[in-house]
Formats: structure tokens, C-alpha cells, sequence
């Protein structure tokens, strides 16, 4: 029964930091990018490859992880976001970013393999230690440092005010000064640092796994539904509460029906509340 | 239909080249590869209407397809009915998991939309390998053919290329009628459609339980290609493939999709390379697709036959009466 609490609570909060990614990406750009759990995804793979397989030692392979996801935030910004939001058709933003999602999705598929590969311990602990294993607490301690720092840098710093003043009206923004397309691209590439960070940290809960992306997309995006559209806080207590029931589901009904357990939960609570536990209303232009 | 309309020549020639196909393609395997763009073309011809028509981004439509190639299994294999009575059932089966499909999520808004269509087809594999004895699980189902002149692959292809033909003018009906109108009145501003009296949910869940419908009817004729199926057949990357088909061949028309059906298909069969980059070559055409012509390919040839003999337009330049208005100004200051 531990044993699902842990897992339930190291599952979720890697869904707590899909979702976080999420509203960084949304916050600037008021688009919610396809593309969210590859970052994860790339991050897994690459750590695995610079350090199980070409051997270079943890420091280093966390680095390069994290360089590959933050490049992959900016590339995705740059390619599929920059040029469609310049057009007013709306939701081309989904096509570009799913095209981006595929592309990306099927290369790794392709050069590393569809199986799920090991990923190499990080901490020198041996497999004994339970519910105390590094694959459980790792991910939680990084992914609760990343949610304060988030936090404090969106709050305490120039730049992270400057993030929540495009975020709030970009038009505004862009009058005193601010370059919102900077501001959207820097934003992505936190993003891409951000996914990349927990990506890693998780690595050996998830495996380095090319189709780890889409399941953290969607789970992520649920997460996300659940607490509310552009809360952090409901992005944490979101993620946080659909691990520990797809976990605790696993437990009394087996592991057939996550999916439709996870999907049910956020179909019954968007009925119910459509804006989410801690969304703000949004009300309809006419 | 217009007797005079300019494109006839063409459309006759692509009946008749579609009726003979198994004449001359030369080859059982191309016999197959038609049937299966005939089949593929039952579900996209639905999906058009959805994506293309009403602009609801539905990328789960694999989930439908394979519900509808699930019902026909078990009801053409293990109960044995008659195939035909079963790909009717199929069908309506397709139409009730569409149906009950749209009630929640068509109330949600675009990208909730495209998420929900996302996990149902995430969920329909899970219960696919889930219940073992009713779908065989992970190890998957024979499925049986039709029987009598359509157990041969030249009647087969007759068979779904005559269904296919069917849904074909239906949409094409319905496209553009009164119902097509308000579609494509509710995809460019729903608010707008509402406020000119159309019943924009009932007209989004009516569509998309008709393209449950195809894809169910899709989905049986499928299996019934494929002859045996598993969860593994319905990956939703198809789900996917069908989603580009209409994006790329454009939004509002059938001719666009139809025809990106046909190339999507069959161009990985017959460039070697392009098999083997699958999903890839996918996404790299929807991104270029989406970047440089988001209203599809078929845009393209408008545009390039607009340049070759531009419509000719009467101009009728008006040129102001510089003396007549002189005098009516000087006119009024002296009044």
C-alpha cells in the first residue's frame, strides 16, 4: 500500500511538472503546445545516451539532457509557433505543434529504438532500499525544487514579471517596451529546461522511452484540466492527485484501465466545473 | 448534376478508370492497396465533414475505426451472422460510441476537444487488450471476408469501392446543402452561426455521429481487408494519418481529401524510402503543409490556375465629375 502511495506520488509529480510546463509555454503564448511531454521524452533518451551508452560521466550527460531540451523548446517555438501566431486562424498552433510532436516522436523512434532502454542509476544505491529507491525520491525532490524556483522566479525576478505582464496582456506588454516575441521564446526555452530537469530526474521511473511523450502530453494536459488553466498551484495539486489515482486505481482494479479511469475523472470534473479547481473563469467574446 | 460543367470529362474518366481497376492494375497486391484507400476513404469521407466542414479537430477517429472492425469481428466471426447484417450493426455501433463520443466532449472547447478524441483512442486500445475474450486481447481476432463473389479480391474491391461511392455522394450532398452551410458557418465563428438560428451542438453531434457511422462502416470493411486484427493494428498514429489526409488535401471541399487519401496511401508502397521514415514523412508534410499552405494543397492548383488565366473581371472605374462637384460646393457656400 506504501509502495502505490510512492509511486502514485513520483508518477504525479512528474505529471504535476508536464503540467507546469504547460502553463509556462501557455502563459506567453496562450497556446498549449503538443509538444510538452517530448521535452520529458527527450531528455530521458538523451540522458540514457550520454551517460549509459557513451559513457560520459552523470554531471556531464545532465547538461548535454538539459541543453537538448531547452534547444527543443526553442526550435519548437521558432518553427511551429513564431509563424503560425502571426496568422489569425485559430488552432493552427495544434496542427503545427502535433506535426512538430510526430516529427520528433518518430526520429527518436527511429534512431533509438521503439523499446523502453534502462536509464543508468544516478546516485550509487543499491536495489534494496523500497520505497526509499532513488527512482521515487528523486523525481519528487527535483520536481518540488523546480515548483518553488518557478515560483520565486516568477514572482521575485525582473524578467519573470516581465513573463507575467505578457502574460497578462501582451499588447500592454509590448507598449512599455517588452519584446514579446523574446519574452515567448525565452519562455519556451524555460520550458524546455524545466521538462528537461524533471525528464532526467525521472529517468528511471519512465525509462528512456520514445512514446513516453504522448502519454505525458495527454496526462500532463489532464493535470492540467483538472486544476485549472494557468495555476501552478493547480497544475501541482492536478498532477499530484491523478498519479496517486491512476496509482491507486493499478492497485484494486489492475492496470487495464488507467486511461479510461484518468479520462473519466476529467470528463466528470469538466462537466461539473468547467474552468477547473483553481482556473480562473473565462468569459466569451463577442 | 450540371451536364455542361467542364470538369464531367474528368470525373467520367476517374469513374471508369475506378471500375476497371482490376483490370488493368496487373498486380493482387494493387487490387489490395486500392481496396484499402477505398476503406480508409468510407472513414475520411466522414471525418471530412467533422474537420474539414465543422472544424472540430478530432484526432481520435482510429478509436471509431477500430471499434467498428471490432463489432464486425465478433459478430461476422464468433456469432457468425451474415456479413452483410453485420456491417450494418458495425456501422450503428460506430454511430452510438460516436454519438455517446460527442455528448461530453463536443461542449468543450478546441484543444479539450482534440485531447478527449486523443484518449478515447488511447482508451479504446486499453479495452481492446483488456477484454480478452471478447476481442482476443493482445493476440487479436480472424476476421472474416464476405463470401460468395466478394471473397475474391477483384469483388471485394467492387464492394468497398461501391460503399465508398455511397458515402461519397452523401457528404457531397450534404456538403453543399443547408446543412453544409451551417457547418462551415459554425467552424468560421460559432457565435455567428448561433445568431442566425443554427443549433451549433446539434449540428456538431449530428456530424460527428455520422462520421461515427463511416468509421464504424470503415472499420468493418477494414478488418474484413486485413483478415485478422489486433490492438496493434489501430496505433494512433492512424488515427493521425487520417487527420493529415484532410489537412493536407484542404478544409471545406471533398476532392481535396479524397485525393490525399489516394497519395498518402500509396505513395510510402511505392517509394521505398518513405515506407521506411512511416509516421515521419507524416509530420514533416503536415508541418510544411501547415506552414506554407494551411489551406491545403488543393489551394495551390486554385492559385496556380488563377495566375494561368486570371478570372476576368469587369472594371468599371468611376471617376469623380471634378466641375459638375466645383459647382454644387461652390453652390452650397453661396446659399
Amino acid at each position: 500500500m506504501l509502495t502505490v502511495l510512492v509511486t502514485g506520488l513520483a508518477v504525479g509529480a512528474l505529471y504535476a511538472a508536464a503540467a507546469l510546463a504547460y502553463n509556462v509555454m501557455y502563459s506567453t503564448s496562450k497556446v498549449l503546445s503538443l509538444t510538452t511531454g517530448h521535452i520529458f521524452m527527450l531528455s530521458g533518451v538523451f540522458g540514457a545516451f550520454f551517460i549509459g551508452e557513451l559513457g560520459l560521466p552523470m554531471p556531464v550527460g545532465f547538461v548535454g539532457a538539459i541543453a537538448i531540451g531547452t534547444l527543443f523548446g526553442v526550435v519548437t517555438e521558432f518553427v511551429a509557433i513564431r509563424r503560425v501566431l502571426a496568422r489569425s486562424d485559430e488552432h493552427l498552433w495544434l496542427l503545427s505543434t502535433l506535426a512538430v510532436a510526430t516529427i520528433v516522436q518518430q526520429s527518436v523512434g527511429l534512431w533509438w529504438g521503439t523499446e523502453p532502454k534502462p536509464f543508468p542509476r544516478l546516485i550509487p544505491q543499491d536495489f534494496s532500499a523500497g520505497i526509499w529507491d532513488q527512482k521515487y525520491w528523486l523525481p519528487i525532490a527535483t520536481i518540488a525544487v523546480l515548483v518553488v524556483g518557478l515560483e520565486l522566479f516568477q514572482r521575485r525576478t525582473l524578467l519573470g514579471k516581465i513573463f507575467l505582464a505578457v502574460s497578462e496582456d501582451a499588447f500592454a506588454a509590448r507598449a512599455r517596451g517588452v519584446s514579446v516575441n523574446r519574452v515567448r521564446a525565452l519562455s519556451y526555452a524555460l520550458a524546455g529546461i524545466l521538462g528537461a530537469v524533471a525528464g532526467f530526474a525521472a529517468g528511471q521511473l519512465t525509462f528512456a522511452y520514445f512514446a513516453l511523450g504522448l502519454t505525458l502530453t495527454l496526462n500532463g494536459f489532464i493535470a492540467l484540466a483538472v486544476g485549472g488553466l494557468g495555476s501552478n498551484l493547480g497544475a501541482v495539486v492536478g498532477g499530484l492527485a491523478l498519479g496517486l489515482l491512476t496509482a491507486s486505481a493499478t492497485y484494486f482494479f489492475g492496470g487495464e484501465y488507467q486511461q479510461t479511469i484518468a479520462v473519466g475523472l476529467l470528463m466528470l470534473l469538466l462537466l461539473v466545473k468547467p474552468e477547473g479547481l483553481f482556473g480562473a473563469k473565462r468569459t466569451r467574446h463577442v | 448534376m450540371n451536364l455542361r460543367n467542364p470538369r464531367l470529362p474528368l470525373l467520367v474518366a476517374g469513374a471508369v478508370a475506378a471500375v476497371t481497376l482490376p483490370f488493368w492494375a496487373g498486380d493482387v497486391y494493387r487490387v489490395h492497396l486500392a481496396t484499402l484507400i477505398a476503406a480508409y476513404w468510407i472513414l475520411v469521407s466522414g471525418l471530412n465533414l467533422v474537420v474539414g466542414f465543422t472544424g472540430l479537430l478530432s484526432v481520435g477517429h482510429v478509436g471509431l475505426l477500430a471499434i467498428g472492425a471490432y463489432a464486425f469481428a465478433i459478430l461476422a466471426g464468433t456469432h457468425e451472422i451474415n456479413p452483410f447484417v453485420s456491417l450494418v450493426i458495425a456501422g450503428g455501433v460506430g454511430g452510438v460510441c460516436g454519438f455517446l463520443l460527442g455528448l461530453p466532449s463536443l461542449r468543450l472547447p478546441g484543444f479539450y476537444f482534440a485531447m478527449a478524441t486523443l484518449a478515447f483512442a488511447l482508451i479504446v486500445t486499453e479495452v481492446t487488450l483488456a477484454q480478452q475474450e471478447l476481442t482476443g486481447g493482445g493476440a487479436g481476432i480472424a476476421v472474416p471476408g464476405f463470401g460468395g463473389p466478394f471473397e475474391s479480391p477483384d469483388g471485394f474491391y467492387w464492394l468497398v469501392a461501391g460503399i465508398a461511392v455511397l458515402f461519397t455522394v452523401f457528404t457531397w450532398n450534404v456538403s453543399r446543402r443547408m446543412w453544409g452551410r451551417a457547418m462551415i458557418a459554425l467552424r468560421d465563428s460559432d457565435v455567428a452561426a448561433a445568431s442566425v438560428g443554427v443549433p451549433v451542438y446539434k449540428v456538431k453531434l449530428t456530424t460527428f455521429t455520422f462520421s461515427g457511422v463511416a468509421a464504424g462502416v470503415g472499420g468493418a470493411l477494414f478488418g474484413a481487408l486485413q483478415s485478422y486484427i489486433t490492438p496493434e493494428t489501430f496505433v494512433f498514429e492512424l488515427g493521425m494519418f487520417f487527420f493529415i489526409c484532410i489537412v493536407i488535401g484542404g478544409r471545406g471541399v471533398i476532392l481535396g481529401p479524397f485525393v490525399g487519401t489516394i497519395v498518402l496511401t500509396a505513395l510510402p508502397e511505392f517509394v521505398a524510402p518513405l515506407a521506411n521514415l512511416g509516421q515521419f514523412f507524416y509530420g514533416a508534410l503536415l508541418l510544411i503543409v501547415v506552414l506554407l499552405v494551411p489551406e491545403g494543397i488543393g489551394h495551390v492548383f486554385t492559385w496556380l490556375r488563377e495566375r494561368r488565366s486570371p478570372r476576368t473581371t469587369d472594371k468599371q472605374v468611376v471617376t469623380p465629375d471634378l466641375e459638375r462637384l466645383a459647382a454644387a460646393i461652390r453652390a452650397g457656400r453661396e446659399a
